[in-house]
């Protein structure tokens, strides 16, 4: 079996209501890509939309792309793309 | 240091005080985009808004102005202060809700695509969100902008 870590997320705008939280911490494999943890956040959250790039994912205060690695104890953020002005 | 300012602020927007944030002895242009909230919709879809509520994630929203920043000045090396302030909370029609503005020596230094430039890439970064409450109900808006590697 392989280590796992905790990481905490926060939600924004339309995903924070389809989550039903505004934040919520999970137990990860190390090395998970961010792509599976989308896939992950789902199981623990199965009003989180399907699939598609409607569910943007920053590490901290940087955007991540699918294939990025979580490092452990990563403050991750989920939301929908941008509408400010 | 060229004078930058960033915020994401419940407070009134001051224009005044923004431009003078970063106005410096050599400042003799600012070029200011200001939005604000729409009440009466009349492009496309036709639609009266009643009121926008906004959040942000401000810690990142604020790293990504920055970002915005030093993208303009790379692209624009004669100008010189950058301001960048939205409002969120529950903005009524008429009430400013964003203010960009740049600064330079002289008007022709770029301060007008630059300021341009600051309003576009914030709506496509910056992680701020507005909801539209109208007499049919609320709806959350979503961008358009996927990011890519290096926003």
């Amino acid at each position: 079996m392989s280590d796992q870590g905790q990481v905490s997320v926060r939600f924004f705008a339309t995903l924070r209501a389809k989550a039903g939280v505004d934040r919520h911490k999970l137990m990860v494999d190390d090395g998970i890509t961010v792509a599976e943890f989308k896939t992950r956040l789902r199981e623990d959250l199965p009003g989180l939309p399907e699939s598609g790039s409607g569910m943007l994912v920053a590490i901290g205060k940087d955007y991540a792309f699918d294939e990025e690695a979580i490092p452990s104890g990563a403050e991750i953020a989920v939301f929908p793309p941008v509408s400010g002005g | 240091m060229p004078p930058t300012f960033f915020a994401i602020t419940e407070e009134i927007l001051d224009l005044n005080e923004l431009i003078a944030q970063i106005t410096t002895p050599s400042t003799g242009a600012s070029v200011t985009f200001s939005g604000m909230v729409r009440g009466t919709t009349t492009k496309g879809r036709k639609f009266e808004t009643d009121y926008l509520e906004y959040e942000a994630f401000k810690e990142m929203a604020e790293a990504k102005m920055e970002q915005v920043a030093d993208e303009i000045r790379e692209q624009w090396p004669n100008v010189v202060g950058i301001a960048m302030v939205q409002r969120i909370g529950r903005l009524l029609p008429g009430t400013p809700t964003v203010l960009i503005a740049c600064t330079s020596a002289h008007r022709d230094d770029g301060v007008f695509e630059a300021a341009r430039y600051g309003i576009d890439r914030l709506k496509q970064i910056v992680p701020i969100w507005k909801k539209e409450v109208g007499p049919n109900g609320e709806e959350w808006i979503e961008g358009s902008y996927i990011p890519a590697k290096g926003d």
